[in-house]
């Protein structure tokens, strides 16, 4: 029961879009991310979705997963684009009932909040669904390096993070297993009441915490054997290097960040 | 050998079924558990042994084909399910990593306290398990995270035995444990056996275990039950065992080489017992002749 939560985000996949560079790709969404929020009309939004379907096409990740990714976020999009329905003031009446008032304006609001908190997801996914997430920190370990200066622990941090997405699976595997000795000891999991239940899943955790740090006591051994002491001096098998798409990829955000900005000024 | 406790029909399952990852873990299988055998169960990793015992107490559901108890089918209801998980005791690999409570005693009672026993019951079987696998008293009240990998391996198998099981079920039980380790698992395992009538199953890798003490033999392949019988019977199969993957005991190896020198032993050799059984028999016959 618990394989069926998808943590693993990443699609595998051979594309323009997985072969860029991750610090690339980190940057972009960002780009992304301003383009979409100085957007304000029509065309603005038009020109943002156009680069988001694009480069959803290239990177060939099927439009079902995009689908897929979104269902935890329809509660707050229909709960914004409501809000902005109702609440959005303006001349424009198009329905009135009760308290409740239905502008054009009210309209228009309700649209492009969802569209932005829509685009805003599925523009982040395009970052962790082509990215594998080693390639993701590593990606964010270098684009925080300059923060090294200020004595924050990066590569640290980074290891730290490329350890946790490591072990998510066999975390889950592990506690599929211990769930189910427990169970074959008649342990329930699905009854009573709430308290029943946090109570029931004490015979889990501590088997699960107690593995977790065997486990983290066996990793921190093994790195050690194999002379791991921090990032000081480290290098790596693969060194990421800007290539002729990175450069592209960059004049595309910002021509898109330009135009969404020109796009403003001119009202539109 | 009389009525089967369990039965197993046409039993299949499929994991991940119409997704990319979907796989046939079993296919076809049936097979018996007669009341007082021991069943061994062999098969490479990933022969379909462990979805296999994990249907046997209904933690897995098949896909289709059913698992009879006693001649009742043991997903019937949420009732039968509770029922057969402490009428078929699953003792997983290495279960010594789900010890959890303060005491060994009331590790072993978890299981007794499940299933809604009265208090007194559920001390006597507490001492009782803790006698099967060879738990001394003074270690009940200690912690089970202080004890030995031994002692830890046999408290867990306890907590299993305390539900006092018609048919206990234990996968690789004696992975990871030294020689004598081992002994002391198999004679804690035999003793429950002996005492209680209850039937046995061990999943095992080891040739030499399974034909040590198993009456009966099943092999898996690719989840279908590829051969199944005694061990003569399947250890005269020696090179299909082989072809499998899974290493004949090398009692019978001996044999075989033995054979293709020209000396002809009598019957199928898997004990060193049985070896000098044979050779004696050899011996005597040359001396016969001449």
């Amino acid at each position: 029961m618990l394989r069926d939560i998808t943590l693993g985000q990443f699609f595998p996949g051979s594309t323009v879009v997985h072969r860029l560079d991750p610090r690339t790709k980190i940057m972009m969404v960002v780009v992304y991310i301003a383009a979409l929020f100085n957007a304000k009309s029509w065309v603005s939004y038009g020109v943002v979705l156009a680069f988001l379907v694009f480069s959803i096409a290239v990177s060939r990740i099927r439009l079902s997963a995009m689908l897929r990714g979104l269902k935890p976020i329809v509660f707050i999009v229909v709960l914004t684009s409501l809000l902005n329905l109702l609440y959005a003031r303006g001349e424009d009446v198009i329905a009135h009932w009760w308290i409740f008032t239905i502008t054009r304006q009210g309209v228009k609001a309700a649209i492009l909040m969802a569209a932005r908190l829509i685009m805003l997801v599925m523009g982040t996914f395009m970052l962790t669904y082509t990215t594998s997430p080693i390639m993701l920190t590593y990606g964010l370990e270098l684009l925080m390096n300059p923060l090294k200066k200020l004595k924050v622990p990066v590569h640290e941090l980074a290891m730290m993070m490329s350890m946790a997405l490591r072990l998510i699976p066999t975390l889950i595997e592990e506690t599929d297993k211990i769930m189910s000795a427990q169970k074959a000891r008649g342990a329930e999991f699905d009854t009573g009441n709430l308290i029943e239940k946090a109570k029931a899943m004490l015979p889990v955790l501590v088997p699960l915490f107690l593995s977790s740090f065997r486990r983290a006591d066996e990793l921190a051994t093994a790195m050690e054997a194999r002379c791991y002491h921090g990032g000081e001096g480290r290098t790596r098998l693969n060194v990421l290097k800007f290539a002729r798409r990175d450069y592209l990829a960059f004049a595309a955000g910002l021509l898109l960040l330009a135009a969404v900005i020109v796009l403003a000024r001119l009202g539109l | 050998m009389d009525e089967p406790i369990l039965k197993i029909e046409k039993l299949s399952h499929v994991y991940s079924p119409g997704t990319p990852f979907e796989t046939t873990a079993l296919r076809d299988v049936d097979l018996e558990i007669y009341k007082g055998e021991i069943l061994g169960i062999i098969g490479h990793t990933g022969s379909g042994k462990s979805t296999l015992i994990q249907h046997l107490n209904a933690l897995i559901k098949p896909t289709s084909g059913r698992i009879l108890l006693n001649g009742h089918d043991i997903n019937e209801s949420k009732q039968s399910v509770r029922e057969v998980r402490s009428r078929v005791g699953l003792v997983f690999q290495y279960p010594e990593y789900q010890l959890f409570e303060e005491t060994v005693k009331k590790d072993i009672a978890f299981g007794p306290r499940n299933m809604k026993l009265p208090q007194e019951e559920i001390d006597r079987r507490v001492m009782e398990a803790a006698r099967f696998c060879g738990v001394e008293e003074e270690l009940l009240d200690r912690a089970p995270f202080d004890l030995s990998g031994g002692q830890k391996r046999r408290v867990a198998i306890a907590g299993v035995i305390a539900m006092m099981p018609e048919v206990l079920v234990l996968d690789e039980p004696m992975a990871g444990l030294d020689p004598r380790g081992r002994e002391e698992i198999m004679e804690n395992i035999l003793a429950y056996h002996n005492e209680t009538g209850a039937a046995i199953v061990i999943v095992t890798h080891s040739m030499e275990e399974a034909a040590r003490h198993a009456g009966r033999m099943a092999v898996l392949e690719h989840g279908t039950v590829a051969m199944s019988g005694t061990p003569e019977e399947v250890f005269s199969h020696g090179e299909q065992l082989r072809q499998m993957g899974l290493a004949t005991p090398v009692m019978t190896d001996v044999a075989d080489k033995l054979c293709k020198l020209g000396v002809k032993l009598a019957g199928t050799v898997y004990t060193v017992e049985q070896m000098v059984d044979a050779l004696m028999a050899l011996e005597g016959g040359r001396r016969d002749a001449s």
